[in-house]
């Protein structure tokens, strides 16, 4: 029995497998949905304990009813929704993040923009990694651009742009150095042909690589400038609308609506979703995906 | 379909001495689920499940199983349905039902695929019909079940020639139906349908098993037919397919099955569908486990 009162922590946190989860979690998951988009499926609903736990430790509170009443009805709520997403969404950036993303892209959007464009006389494909934060996204869309630069892609030009707000997270982006968390779902096929080691723990992205992509910073609030992003085939927008409120993420999204060509698909991250905020994409499923789309003309569904 | 291919099926279907037969008690459990749950007497479904040993047996060691939960594994048929519930054990049974009318024997699918895409479908198809409200979700959960018998048919009926289909639906990444046509000229929907007519089925599961692929065909059950094409679709997309990925994108809402059901259910167009999706992924595990406890085995998800 001594050992039993050892492993019982003060937090409420149940780990992976643990007992029940308290659910006071599945109503705090069902907030974050409404407020921002995320959603956390039951099986991770410990992921989102976890981090409620993290956010009650710094903020000495004791009981999960306690955070709850926090996050709902003190003043500073809407600040304590975003603590609480830094903590959940923290750590989840890694090259090659969402292969069935990368899949839908190569083996069904990408046959399909190539034959909607064939007959243009500029043939180009531009891609917008909007929030790239250190650029682990943007790299991984240009590798995988590359590997189709013989086959499906062969003679168009890629043109990849991708902004943040952060000018420290374009920095980093721009260097393109990457240590063994961040490659950790990359391949060493993709590793070997498409980085350079720089010491025994780190990797470069090539100049080859580098050379499709645009780094800049961008605030997607900035409505003058969303304006100038025109002609976009795909845009990327993974896990930052999230921390956006209601009116500024359908902003975000009607702008960009416009940005984008008909024909073209817009990525969120893999647990969003954009229900209310636009009723003009099309929700598309691919396997294991889902994109929104700007229907074309041929589709005669505008 | 030409008349001489349709002869050919139901000729096969008649003849081929391994054609399985109907089970005795699948019928009158059928028509108990049809009933409302306060219509029907425990006793009545414990009398039928004792004429069939095996299935009784099967259905006990689901109901055992960590799936559900319970404390302690119920002994008997009746000990079942007061722990889980009638219509839970209703499901069991007819699951177990239809397992044993086709042994997985030399198949041209791999039954563990087949049973978590009937399952998987039953199971979204009760959810849907749940969301839209106003429905009958167990009707539904019996038409996901039953909507690909026609493949276990073929299976039986047609084994080279299925073979030959799912090899190129496989190498081509295509939908198995397309690949069927192109090999075959037929479906498993003709086949199933023969099937059905064999077996007497009521006429909105025949129109389900005939039209789930293209649910404006069908003459009759409309809705239904349209429900669970589109739950098939999800299911598809979301790891519950056949083993193999299908290079393709569907768009609910354009579907003309979502127009079916839009005149139904005037509140189809409120439906959160991204996080119906989310929730189904939910369900993945449990459908999975319900398979392996029934079948055992491993398969490949897609």
């Amino acid at each position: 029995m001594i050992t039993g009162m050892q492993i019982a922590t003060t937090m409420p946190s149940p780990s992976k497998g643990g007992g029940p989860v308290d659910p006071v979690f599945r109503q705090i998951r069902d907030l974050v949905y409404k407020v921002c988009g995320i959603f956390q499926l039951e099986e991770k609903l410990y992921l989102m304990a976890d981090a409620c736990g993290r956010r009650m430790k710094q903020l000495g509170v004791h009981s999960p009813r306690e955070y709850w009443d926090l996050l709902t009805v003190h003043s500073s709520r809407d600040a304590e929704i975003r603590q609480l997403l830094n903590e959940v969404t923290i750590g989840e950036t890694c090259l090659f993040r969402s292969p069935p993303q990368l899949d839908a892209l190569r083996k069904v959007i990408l046959p399909e923009l190539v034959e909607d464009k064939s007959k243009q006389i500029v043939k180009r494909l531009r891609i917008w990694s909007a929030g790239c934060s250190t650029g682990e996204e943007s790299y991984t869309l240009a590798m995988n651009m590359l590997e189709e630069s013989d086959r499906l892609l062969k003679g168009w030009t890629v043109e990849i742009l991708a902004t943040d707000l952060n000018d420290r997270s374009v920095e980093t982006a721009k260097a393109g150095i990457y240590g063994d968390y961040a490659l950790r779902s990359t391949t060493d096929y993709f590793k070997r042909k498409y980085f350079s080691p720089i010491d025994e723990k780190k990797l470069q992205v090539r100049p080859e690589v580098k050379k499709l992509i645009t780094f800049s910073r961008l605030n997607l609030q900035d409505d003058s400038r969303m304006l100038f992003m025109k002609g976009m085939d795909l845009i990327f927008c993974c896990n930052v609308l999230i921390y956006f409120d209601g009116p500024s993420k359908a902003k975000v999204i009607d702008h960009y609506y416009t940005n984008l060509n008909l024909g073209g698909y817009f990525f969120l991250g893999t647990s969003e979703s954009l229900f209310k905020l636009n009723d003009k994409f099309h929700l598309i499923h691919f396997p294991g995906t889902i994109a929104y789309w700007k229907p074309s003309l041929k589709s005669g569904k505008l | 379909m030409t008349t001489s291919i349709a002869a050919t099926i139901r000729e096969r279907v008649a003849r081929i001495e391994t054609m399985p037969s109907i089970p005795a008690i699948f019928i009158p459990l059928l028509e108990l689920l049809n009933l409302p749950v306060e219509r029907v007497k425990l006793d009545e479904v414990v009398k039928l499940v004792s004429y069939d040993n095996t299935i009784a047996a099967q259905c006990l060691r689901v109901a055992s199983s960590p799936l559900f939960g319970l404390a302690k594994s119920p002994e008997s048929i009746k000990g079942a349905v007061i722990s889980l519930g009638l219509r839970k054990v209703e499901t069991i049974l007819l699951t177990c039902c239809l397992s044993n009318a086709f042994p997985a024997k030399s198949w041209a699918l791999d039954p563990t695929l087949f049973w978590r895409h009937s399952l998987g479908c039953a199971m979204v198809c009760r959810k849907f019909s749940d969301k839209l409200g106003g429905g009958d979700g167990d009707k539904a959960y019996m038409a996901g079940l039953l909507h690909d018998i026609g493949l276990l048919v073929s299976c039986i009926a047609f084994p080279k020639e299925l073979t030959a289909a799912f090899a190129l639906a496989n190498q081509e990444q295509t939908p198995i139906e397309e690949a069927e046509r192109t090999t075959m000229g037929f479906t498993h929907c003709e086949t199933g349908r023969a099937l059905a007519e064999k077996w007497h089925l009521a006429n909105d599961m025949l129109q389900v098993i005939a039209h789930h692929h293209a649910p404006e065909q069908s003459e009759g059950a409309q809705p239904l037919v349209a429900l669970v094409h589109l739950s098939d679709l999800l299911c598809r997309m979301r790891g519950m397919g056949y083993g193999y990925y299908e290079r393709r994108r569907v768009d609910w809402v354009a579907d003309p099955a979502w127009a079916i059901l839009q005149k139904e259910h005037r509140n189809l167009d409120g439906i959160d569908l991204v996080r119906f999706t989310f929730e189904m992924d939910e369900a993945i595990e449990e459908v999975f486990g319900l398979v392996s406890t029934i079948f055992g085995g491993t398969a490949a998800r897609n």
